[in-house]
């Protein structure tokens, strides 16, 4: 999933503070599980606008803030509401963000928060980053482990000088990738692909930006 | 001879290493070059070593060459993508720099600028492809050039790494993709390094053994805590201790050319190399005391 932090209210405050009244569109799923934008999150965020003399003409939690046409489908029954209102408070990603911005040509919009990675939730609001979307995955040489996203410095054929009994060098609680790589190719038997591969440098065309995918022509051509 | 020829004629090499400053004043490292010339074979000019920002290592290899040494031009991986990386070592070859170390690099979040983007668009390995693809006329994507480099390229190992077998295989990565020759990460055991060099001299490779000089107690427990790779046994530490603080350093220097005089006499390795951060007026004295000069 997408993790987000909330940003610093008081910035986004000294942000909004020219407009008066405000719309909240949050997100119930990433967002909702990173605790920046399902309901609860919304509800205090209402408050804190009242609270500066805002007004706050409607709320809703986007089944999927990302899926554009959803979104404006779900928030056509808002359409009053969305008309009172000058600015919008997205409280997802930046993705879901800039849906707003595409289907609300005419009114200012705002992220409530911050889009950090892509990332697995360990345990209860605890995420890490696992994949970094290079766009030719190579981790079926690897073990099944990213090192393009879990070393610092995506290092593809074994580990750094920096690594210090097994941490690495940028940091005492961070496993070092290529130890962690170690020890799965070494339990999988594989130690001998880990010798006598040499990854090559990585292809990052393949990551250029923008980059956009239309999967339904690809899939008549599939099937 | 160039650095090469000295390694390849079996002579026990010593290199050093020059560190640019930061800032345009150049005075100090003109004189730990002075200092250096005519006793070390080469000397390293680091890259913006520990990310920390300061003088291009080329224009300081370049310098070097002027004022009578051998560089050995360290290159990372941190700070240019593989057209920068290439470019530099056309460069540099123009400048008639030979010898080059092929090194991934610190962490940005080490240094002084740590809102830098670091770039790690290719690593060590990686380069060491690079210089031997531009050595072959031809650059990474395969493009023929119009005159090739003859670069001597040489790559990092830390022998007392933990755990040590994922950095042997990368020692050998490191061997295939066309490293000649090593610098070690500071070794303390030589009884270790004996091991390490077992395994070593199964390959074509000449091996330079690293050397930092120890100042005090203090600095080794701080080397063992904190740097990765290195270990200080308790039994140096314990003759640092003995010697008292007056006579730290100098047993520190003692330890170290005792060291090197082993490695020489009993053949363990091609060369060492004396990282002096700093103390470059104590290299030539730890090389008369290990019986160098
Ligand atoms: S190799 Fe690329 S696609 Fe695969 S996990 Fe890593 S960043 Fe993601
Ligand atoms: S210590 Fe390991 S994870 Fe950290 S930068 Fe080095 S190789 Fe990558």
């Amino acid at each position: 999933m997408i993790i987000t932090k909330k940003r610093d209210l008081k910035d986004l405050l000294e942000n909004v503070k020219n407009y008066r009244n405000f719309f909240l569109i949050g997100c119930s799923e990433c967002a909702a599980l990173c605790g920046t934008g399902g309901e609860p999150e919304l509800k205090s965020m209402k408050e804190a606008l009242e609270a500066e003399g805002k007004s706050v003409t409607g709320t809703f939690v986007a089944k999927t803030g990302c899926q554009v046409l959803g979104t404006k489908v779900e928030l056509k029954p808002f359409k009053e509401a969305m008309d009172k209102t000058d600015c919008i408070i997205v409280m997802s990603c930046g993705a879901g963000t800039q849906t707003a911005v595409e289907l609300y040509e005419d009114k200012a919009v705002f992220s409530a928060n911050d889009s950090l990675f892509l990332g697995n939730m360990t345990r209860l609001q605890i995420f890490d980053e696992r994949c970094s979307l290079c766009g030719k995955c190579i981790i079926d040489q690897t073990g099944g482990i990213c090192p393009i996203t879990a070393c610092p410095k995506g290092i593809l054929n074994g580990p750094c000088g920096g690594c210090k009994d097994g941490y690495c060098e940028i940091s005492p609680d961070i496993k070092c990738a290529w130890v962690r790589i170690y020890e799965r190719m070494k339990k999988l038997d594989k130690l001998q692909e880990f010798c006598e591969v040499t990854i090559e440098a990585k292809d990052w065309s393949a990551s250029q930006k923008p980059r956009a995918l239309t999967a339904r022509k690809e899939k008549k051509n599939e099937f | 001879m160039s650095f090469k020829d000295i390694l390849n004629s079996g002579k026990f090499v010593v290199t050093a290493e020059v560190g640019p400053p930061k800032g345009t004043d150049i005075k100090e490292m003109i004189h730990h070059m002075e200092i250096l010339k005519g006793k070390v074979d080469a000397v390293n000019v680091t890259d913006n070593q520990s990310a920390v920002m300061r003088i291009c290592s080329m224009a300081v290899a370049k310098i070097a060459m002027e004022h009578g040494l051998e560089p050995i031009f360290q290159m990372t991986c941190r700070d240019r993508n593989r057209i920068g990386l290439q470019s530099d070592l056309l460069g540099a070859s123009i400048l008639g720099i030979k010898n080059v170390l092929c090194m991934t690099g610190d962490h940005v979040s080490a240094g002084d600028h740590k809102g830098a983007k670091p770039v790690y668009d290719v690593e060590s390995v990686q380069l060491l492809k690079i210089v031997d693809g531009l050595n072959n006329g031809k650059d990474m994507s395969g493009n023929e050039m119009k005159g090739s480099t003859d670069f001597f390229q040489g790559a990092v190992v830390t022998p007392e790494a933990n755990p040590i077998e994922p950095q042997l295989i990368k020692f050998e990565k490191k061997i295939r993709a066309g490293a000649k020759f090593f610098q070690t990460q500071a070794i303390y055991d030589i009884e270790k390094f004996k091991d390490f060099m077992k395994h070593a001299r199964k390959f074509p490779v000449k091996i330079l053994a690293g050397f930092v000089v120890l100042k005090s107690a203090g600095m080794a427990n701080f080397l063992n805590n904190n740097v990765p790779g290195i270990r200080v046994p308790q039994s140096l530490i314990d003759e640092l201790k003995a010697a008292g603080k007056e006579k730290a350093l100098d047993t520190g220097m003692n330890i170290t050319a005792r060291h090197i005089k082993q490695l020489k006499e009993e053949k363990i390795c091609d060369g060492v190399h004396i990282m002096a951060i700093g103390m470059e007026d104590k290299v030539p004295v730890i090389m008369e005391m290990a019986g160098l000069l």
